[in-house]
């Protein structure tokens, strides 16, 4: 009620980088492993790159309309009927996400701890506290996000711990035999890992900030440690296991986490998943918040039950999670998933920038 | 009902007023020519005012009107009957003279009441050592001490149709929030209640969300701590009859602060701070995870130590979800039984606890003897919290943890965490965030940790003080 509904930059770095990060952080690097080899990590570093440029076409498409966050000034770029159709498009992408990451956490929860435990109890529970988090204001989920990147902080101790154990440094070496084309080609696959900046899309207008530059700062700022937690993964990955190996391996982290033994844990990678379940759910209740978002701004109106909005889209996620444990059928979707991220992380933003630039100046900005 | 220049008749009318209350009582006395009638009631008040400063002198001074004869500064005068009885209820002498329709009302209750103690309920080693007692008066005296400025606002509500307690609000003009302060007023304002226990009605009055286990105001029963919290920019409420004072609004974080902390130097000061709500996490986790690591995860834990584990519940036959309630049950008993029982026989129940429940439930193989190390750790910790309520709230969290972990081990344990923290993420006090991340920027210095007393330049963010700044940047702001 009293002027604190704003988030703060040190809130916003916290969200950006934990939306960023999730469920794909076992599978690093196991599909840039097919095209660069050894030198993924250098995939990473521009796949990073390619979503720092994306970053700055978000920030200058906000700047233009900083009063308002996108789902709202969206009309004023395409027009009224098709600034509805892309709000629907933007909310059903999320929707999408959010299943996406909740039924393959769910699936690597069920095959490394929860063995026994029903998939419908899974993902009803994960979809349960995702929903429950995502139905509170955005402030309230910044300040759940910072107590979270406490236990991410955690998460990063113990990978560089595990990491760090016996490896092959000549795995790294030689660097570039690979070439160019084959380095982008890698870059692909690694730029669907950074979607989660688009956070910035909506927030905008809530960061209290002093200068709309510190906006931008902040974000490089989360995405430049997205990009070096990311690289480092890689790096321990392909520090402990050849590039042979890494073709056969699709979750490399949990391997060498579970070989790592600890004194007074033995098995790390129980803990680790455990522990990264909070990491994972701050990607669901974060795109939850925003689909929800966009799908109050679909009619002419806004629609004011936020909550409600948050617990229908929770719903039918669940219930086309209730399929959703085949892995083969995952794996398939999870290839149009990237399609979409492209288009609407990447795409749409550039377009929705170039139409605004050419109108002149932004109505109301 | 207006007042008859006749004394029989208003005595009348105010017996019936007080429904001929025994305790109502008048007294006759002539001085020169006119004629005096003096209304009270007995136990209200104290006899040696009444002879010294209002019999007496107007025995003396027969020709001067009561104002200037009697030496009482509490007075007033009335024409109505009605007003005169309040008057009567609150400990007033009531006075009138035969042939005037006016009544004249003089201050001399009686005050019962015991001296200012010292705190019992928050000790501390250093710092001082009065407490609030349960008059008004008195309580706000010890609050104008410790405050000598006039800054300081003392506001008068009065709270319950038929008991009409007298709550005082206190906070400094300089620093308080308009916003909160105005939401505080309709609050109070808006209690249609017969009569309130303090603090425990009022506190659950105003509160935002009815339903939550967390305390939202703080309770404290030390001047000195009021006064700290005033100095933040807060507001506090004292009730007649209570000891105890209601901070509003407070943070999630103001529940582990002691004076203490401030009086010891900040690097001993923020350990404690810090193990204090170590001691949190533990008591509402510890026997969870010991649950979760037992039946779902034993993987994880050294071997030497599984195998120790292993060894200790050999024989137990009751499940480890069990035992954990079990035990923690038979812990709130003993507590509750501590607290209610004369201090003369509650050692005894501490032994009968220890010895009975320690040992011989152990070498009964009931329950398995890490099960009694756990609970007993648990209990230690949370009495380390030092707000009552905060503490209570911790250790009845410890039930659904339990329970959450033994269905989903570990995991549940985190989906526990991850409840409370969005239900504290969305609490309210007062239309102010309950629940900072104890984490950033500034918010650190007095949270997780006490910083140097140099370096705690603003005031908390939730009381929201008009002024922000605690140290040297005032001057520069007011030139």
């Amino acid at each position: 009620m009293i002027h604190l509904e704003k988030i703060s930059i040190n809130q916003l770095i916290c969200l950006v980088i934990l939306t960023q990060v999730g469920v794909s952080v076992l599978t690093i690097p196991y599909a840039q492993i097919r095209y660069s080899g050894n030198d993924s990590w250098l995939s990473i570093l521009i796949g990073g790159v390619i979503a720092q440029a994306v970053i700055l076409i978000i920030y200058q498409l906000g700047k233009r309309y900083s009063d308002r966050p996108l789902p709202q000034y969206i009309s004023a770029i395409v027009g009224k009927p098709l600034g509805s159709v892309m709000n629907f498009l933007f909310a059903a992408y999320f929707a999408e996400n959010i299943f996406m990451v909740t039924i393959s956490y769910s699936d690597v929860i069920s095959r490394w701890v929860l063995f026994e435990t029903p998939w419908f109890v899974l993902i009803g529970v994960s979809f349960t506290i995702g929903a429950y988090i995502a139905s509170s204001t955005l402030r309230s989920m910044a300040t759940i996000t910072q107590m979270i990147m406490l236990l991410f902080l955690i998460c990063f101790v113990i990978i560089i711990i595990s990491g760090m154990g016996k490896g092959d440094l000549r795995h790294f070496f030689p660097i570039g035999t690979h070439g160019i084309g084959p380095l982008i080609k890698g870059a692909v696959p690694s730029f669907w890992l950074y979607s989660g900046y688009e956070l910035l899309l909506y927030a905008f207008p809530f960061v209290k900030s002093r200068k709309k530059k510190d906006i931008v700062m902040a974000m490089s700022a989360a995405n430049g440690f997205t990009t070096f937690f990311y690289m480092l993964i890689t790096v321990i990955a392909t520090y402990n296991f050849s590039e042979s190996q890494l073709k056969s391996i699709p979750e490399p982290l949990v391997f060498i986490l579970r070989k790592f033994r600890w004194p007074v844990v033995q098995s790390l990678d129980i803990l680790f998943l455990t522990i990264w379940l909070s990491v994972v759910t701050v990607t669901v209740y974060v795109y939850l918040f925003l689909s929800a978002r966009y799908l109050a701004f679909i009619g002419g109106k806004e629609i004011r039950y936020h909550p409600f909005l948050v617990w229908i889209l929770a719903v039918v996620c669940f219930g086309f999670g209730l399929g959703g444990y085949d892995r083969q059928w995952q794996s398939r979707f999870s290839d149009y998933h990237n399609i979409a991220t492209a288009i609407i992380i990447a795409i749409v933003p550039t377009i929705l920038l170039l139409i605004s630039l050419a109108r002149g100046k932004a109505v109301g900005g | 009902m207006k007042a008859d220049r006749s004394l029989d008749k208003n005595e009348k009318s105010l017996q019936e007023i007080l429904f001929h209350s025994s305790d109502f009582k008048s007294s006759d006395f002539v001085a020169g020519d006119r004629h005096f009638r003096l209304f009270y009631l007995d136990t209200m008040i104290e006899l040696a005012v009444v002879q010294e400063h209002i019999i007496r002198p107007l025995l003396g001074n027969a020709d001067v009107s009561v104002r200037e004869a009697v030496s009482i500064l509490e007075y007033g005068e009335t024409g109505l009957i009605t007003v005169a009885s309040t008057a009567l209820v609150t400990g007033k002498t009531v006075v009138q003279i035969e042939g005037e329709a006016k009544f004249y009302l003089l201050g001399t209750e009686l005050d019962k009441e015991r001296a200012v103690n010292i705190p019992l309920n928050e000790r501390v080693l250093r710092g001082s050592n009065q407490a609030l007692i349960e008059n008004l008066d008195t309580n706000l005296n010890l609050m104008r001490k410790q405050i000598a400025s006039p800054d300081l606002v003392v506001k008068y509500y009065q709270v319950g149709r038929r008991s009409n307690t007298k709550v005082a609000v206190l906070y400094l003009r300089s620093l308080a929030n308009e916003d909160v302060l105005k939401e505080f007023d309709r609050r109070i304002d808006s209690i249609d209640i017969d009569y309130v226990e303090a603090p425990g009605f009022i506190q659950e009055m105003i509160e935002d969300k009815k339903f939550s286990m967390f305390p939202k105001m703080l309770v404290t029963e030390r001047p000195d701590r009021v006064r700290s919290y005033l100095m933040d920019g807060k507001i506090a409420i004292i009730t007649d009859g209570s000891p105890d004072c209601l901070i509003v609004p407070v943070s999630f974080w103001a529940f582990f602060q002691t004076p203490d902390d401030y009086h010891i130097g900040w690097l001993f000061g923020s350990f404690i701070r810090f193990l204090r709500i170590l001691c949190f996490i533990i008591t509402i986790s510890l026997p969870g995870a010991y649950v979760a690591l037992v039946t779902f995860d034993p993987r994880i834990l050294p071997f030497e130590f599984a195998l120790t584990l292993q060894s200790s519940m050999q024989y137990i036959a009751m499940p480890p979800v069990l035992e954990a309630v079990t035990m923690l049950v038979i812990l709130e008993i003993l507590r509750e039984a501590t607290v209610r029982l004369p201090s003369s026989i509650s050692n005894t129940v501490g032994v009968v606890g220890a010895i009975v429940i320690g040992a011989t439930v152990v070498e009964s193989n009931l329950i398995s003897n890490m099960m009694v190390v756990i609970v007993a750790l648990t209990a230690i910790s949370s009495f380390l919290i030092p707000s009552y309520e905060m503490s209570s709230a911790a250790r009845l969290l410890s039930f659904p943890f339990i329970v959450m972990s033994s269905i989903f081990g570990l995991i549940g344990l985190e989906l526990s965490y991850l409840l409370v923290l969005t239900h504290l993420a969305r609490i309210n006090t007062m239309g102010i965030p309950y629940f900072y991340a104890g984490i950033s920027g500034d918010t650190i210095k007095d949270t997780l940790f006490r910083g140097p007393i140099r370096s705690l330049k603003k005031r908390p963010k939730e009381s929201l003080a008009k002024d922000e700044m605690r140290i040297s940047a005032r001057r520069e702001r007011t030139e």
